[in-house]
């Protein structure tokens, strides 16, 4: 210390520099940055470079301006209509999937003995929800003879549905899957349930309001900034979804479930116009974006945020 | 202070332990084979003292998982400096994987390799030309007739070695056809098949399962003497409408089975194949997966060519070589690679493990090797090879590229036709119009 001070002009050195304290945080933070930009927001630009390109996988790229985007819009029905499809998907999986968290999280509020095992219990689905072994699992289930049929038949309703195999219910197959993963908004859900002051609920019941009111006029409000995160963060997710489409109905039938992701993938990959499938990921990039955007906008109108009052 | 920058520097030194932790991983399996070697010396060193790493791919089903990889152990134990790293997945995920590799430079030394494809990889030259090593003997072709080396040739080059050969096939179940009381001949109609098809659905109650995707397509343009790809390339509809008339004419009955089933019995892979369950009493494929579909049925089937057309004027029935191996141009190990490709090809012990699933093997002397070891099963791919040869015509030639996407759209159509939402004719003129765009656009 003391020589440092004595030499004014060297006091820049490295070990100066190491010990301001925004550095040392960048330090801590720097695994995550190289991954970020090396991993992430590279490739992202390389992508959209590419989506201006013809780009067969096994060949140089070669510039083709907007052609991608235009032939996007304007003569693939396969794009809007796995658009279509990822957009239903979205719709009934998000809410669904969080008021099923919702529910869960109220009856697990209370703090009892087995309520550690109970939440574990719940969020397990979510961390094997996506993976191949379930995707599997769920296509025998909804097989014409596999196991919901069979439970159908046992309550004497005479089902045969082919449920993977109908336009109708194949997509549902696969929304009910995405309920079922309701764990990781199910524990947000709670700590927000947590961070509610009791104080307000024993005033409610002190004005004499009952379990719906307390729900509808205390619960709900003060749990807006944790159901616009959850829902921002699911619909980011549910427009990700790849695994089950991919893996349990490849889109059949008739592309009913053919989420973006693996018509995506099929071009770039399969159909080796890697060009076009970047051109894909940007309209999506910008259409999620969108969304949050308009969602950050309309918080106002709906996120109460205590410490605004 | 100084406190603060230590555990800094420990910071950083672990940070760059952590990303150097991917090339440290690469290194250690080698340090660990050299001192394996150390160990068992004194074997058949044919390959030279040389550590080798190899990877190869391959699509299949369980039964040639096991089988392959038993040979790639045998090899291993006999040829203690290389180790092979293996990596298998089904058809349909194959090509999307195999094709990042190539994009990403690292395409594994030796590679399971598709008629179909091969083109594609070739003239995006992503393939070692193998003649060097025909030439100079590491790859023995003296008991391999020339037209079979001929179907791996591109420009004159070898770039792929044919893994065996096989035809389009029929297999059906015994037992049901038996209890129907119809016989099957060794080539039937489509209107015998669609007969048949009605007594079986009569008696026992089970349906009929009819398609053959695009190869079907081709194989019936060959029964004018038509290739599939310059009629599209024309926009000609004479294959493609009589393709989606066939294909509508059974939808239409009561005796095929439903679209909606085939979503979760697709018969692309082996194992949800609906004559597995007998959800149907036949199935469209190759020959060398007559072995696994019997396995995995654990029935007694019969076997039998895809039915052709009561007017055909050529033979559509061809030999085709079931698959190749061919080795990367990136590849760092390719003499070691066509090492092990003549040792899968040419030599006894392996072919005794692989006992021709991949199809009658190449080599003639091997063939008859494995003839007299196989089982009844094999034994009557091996018959129905033989018949098949006396009447084949030449195989079509490699696909073009776009194949995939043409494959695909025709899928989607027959999707549409049999949940009723299009008719053939207009089918099979979305098909040609489709697949001329698409050719059109990929050969660009």
């Amino acid at each position: 210390m003391k020589k440092n001070s004595m030499s004014p002009k060297r006091k820049r050195t490295i070990g100066q520099i190491m010990n301001r304290k925004e550095v040392a945080g960048y330090v801590f933070i720097l695994p995550f940055l190289i991954g970020f930009f090396g991993f992430i927001i590279l490739p992202m630009l390389v992508s959209f470079g590419f989506s201006f390109t013809r780009f067969n996988i096994l060949k140089t790229p070669s510039f083709i301006g907007l052609q991608n985007y235009i032939t996007m819009f304007t003569s693939d029905a396969t794009f809007w209509k796995s658009f279509g499809a990822t957009l239903y998907y979205v719709v009934f999986s998000v809410p669904l999937r969080l008021i099923m968290a919702l529910i869960v999280a109220m009856l697990l509020v209370k703090s009892t003995k087995l309520s550690g095992f109970y939440r574990a219990v719940y969020y397990l689905p979510s961390i094997i929800g996506s993976s191949v072994a379930v995707a599997i699992l769920w296509k025998r289930m909804f097989a014409s003879n596999g196991v919901i049929n069979a439970m159908l038949q046992s309550t004497g309703i005479p089902s045969t549905i082919a449920w993977l195999g109908r336009t109708d219910t194949a997509i549902w197959t696969l929304i009910i899957l995405a309920v079922w993963q309701f764990g990781s908004s199910m524990l947000i859900f709670l700590s927000g349930l947590k961070q509610i002051p009791v104080s307000l609920y024993e005033s409610a019941k002190v004005d004499g309001a009952n379990g719906i009111h307390r729900f509808i006029k205390i619960t709900l409000p003060m749990l807006t900034p944790t159901i616009f995160f959850n829902l921002i963060n699911q619909i980011i997710n549910g427009f990700m979804a790849f695994t089950q489409s991919y893996i349990i109905t490849q889109g059949a039938p008739r592309d009913s479930t053919l989420f973006y992701t693996v018509y995506m993938y099929q071009n770039s990959f399969a159909y080796g116009k890697l060009g076009y499938g970047c051109a894909m990921a940007w309209v999506m990039v910008m259409f999620v974006g969108l969304i949050t955007f308009i969602l950050f906008k309309s918080q106002k109108r709906w996120v109460y945020y205590e410490a605004e009052r | 202070m100084k406190k603060k920058i230590l555990s800094l520097l420990i910071m950083t030194a672990m940070v760059i332990g952590l990303l150097a932790g991917c090339s440290t991983k690469k290194a250690s399996p080698a340090a660990n084979t050299q001192t394996t070697e150390g160990n068992s010396s004194g074997e058949k060193e044919a390959a030279g003292d040389e550590e080798v790493t190899l990877s190869l791919v391959w699509w299949g089903n369980q039964t040639r998982n096991d089988l392959t990889q038993k040979a790639v152990e045998l090899y291993m134990k006999n040829n203690s400096n290389v180790t092979i790293k293996t990596e298998f997945t089904d058809w349909s995920g194959y090509w999307d994987k195999v094709s990042t590799m190539a994009a990403g430079g690292n395409l594994p030394d030796i590679m399971q390799q598709d008629y179909a494809y091969i083109n594609q990889f070739q003239e995006s030259g992503q393939l070692a030309d193998l003649t060097p090593f025909i030439k100079d003997g590491t790859i023995d072709t003296t008991n391999i007739p020339e037209s079979i080396l001929d179907s791996g040739k591109i420009d004159g080059s070898v770039y792929a070695l044919s893994l065996g050969s096989n035809a389009p096939m029929m297999a059906y179940d015994k037992e049901i056809v038996e209890k129907a009381g119809v016989t099957i001949p060794e080539q039937p109609t489509i209107d015998e098949l669609y007969e048949i098809g009605q007594t079986i659905y009569e008696k026992t109650g089970v349906q009929t399962y009819f398609d053959g995707g695009i190869n079907y397509i081709q194989y019936l343009a060959r029964t004018t003497g038509s290739y599939l790809f310059d009629e599209l390339a024309k926009g000609t509809l004479d294959s493609s409408l009589l393709y989606f008339n066939s294909i509508a004419k059974f939808s239409d009955t009561d005796f095929c089975i439903p679209a909606n089933l085939l979503v979760e019995k697709d018969p692309e892979i082996v194992e949800t194949k609906p004559i597995i369950d007998q959800s149907t009493w036949n199935d469209l494929s190759f020959s060398n997966q007559f072995i696994s579909v019997s396995s995995t049925a654990g029935r007694d089937l019969g076997i039998c060519m895809w039915p052709t057309t009561a007017d055909a004027t050529t033979q559509p029935e061809y030999l085709k070589p079931s698959m190749f191996f061919s080795i990367a141009e990136t590849s760092e190990n390719k003499e070691a690679a066509a090492k092990f490709i003549d040792w899968f090809t040419n030599s006894e012990e392996a072919n005794e493990i692989l006992m021709g699933e991949r199809g009658i093997p190449i080599n003639t002397e091997i063939a008859d090797f494995v003839k007299s070891k196989v089982d009844n099963v094999t034994a009557q791919v091996f018959d129905f090879i033989a018949k098949v040869t006396e009447i084949a015509e030449p195989i079509d030639p490699p696909s073009p590229s776009g194949f995939s996407e043409v494959e695909e759209l025709g899928k989607k159509l027959v999707e549409t036709l049999r949940y009723g939402e299009i008719n053939a004719e207009d089918a099979a003129n979305q098909y040609v119009t489709g697949s001329k765009e698409i050719l059109e656009e990929a050969a660009k």
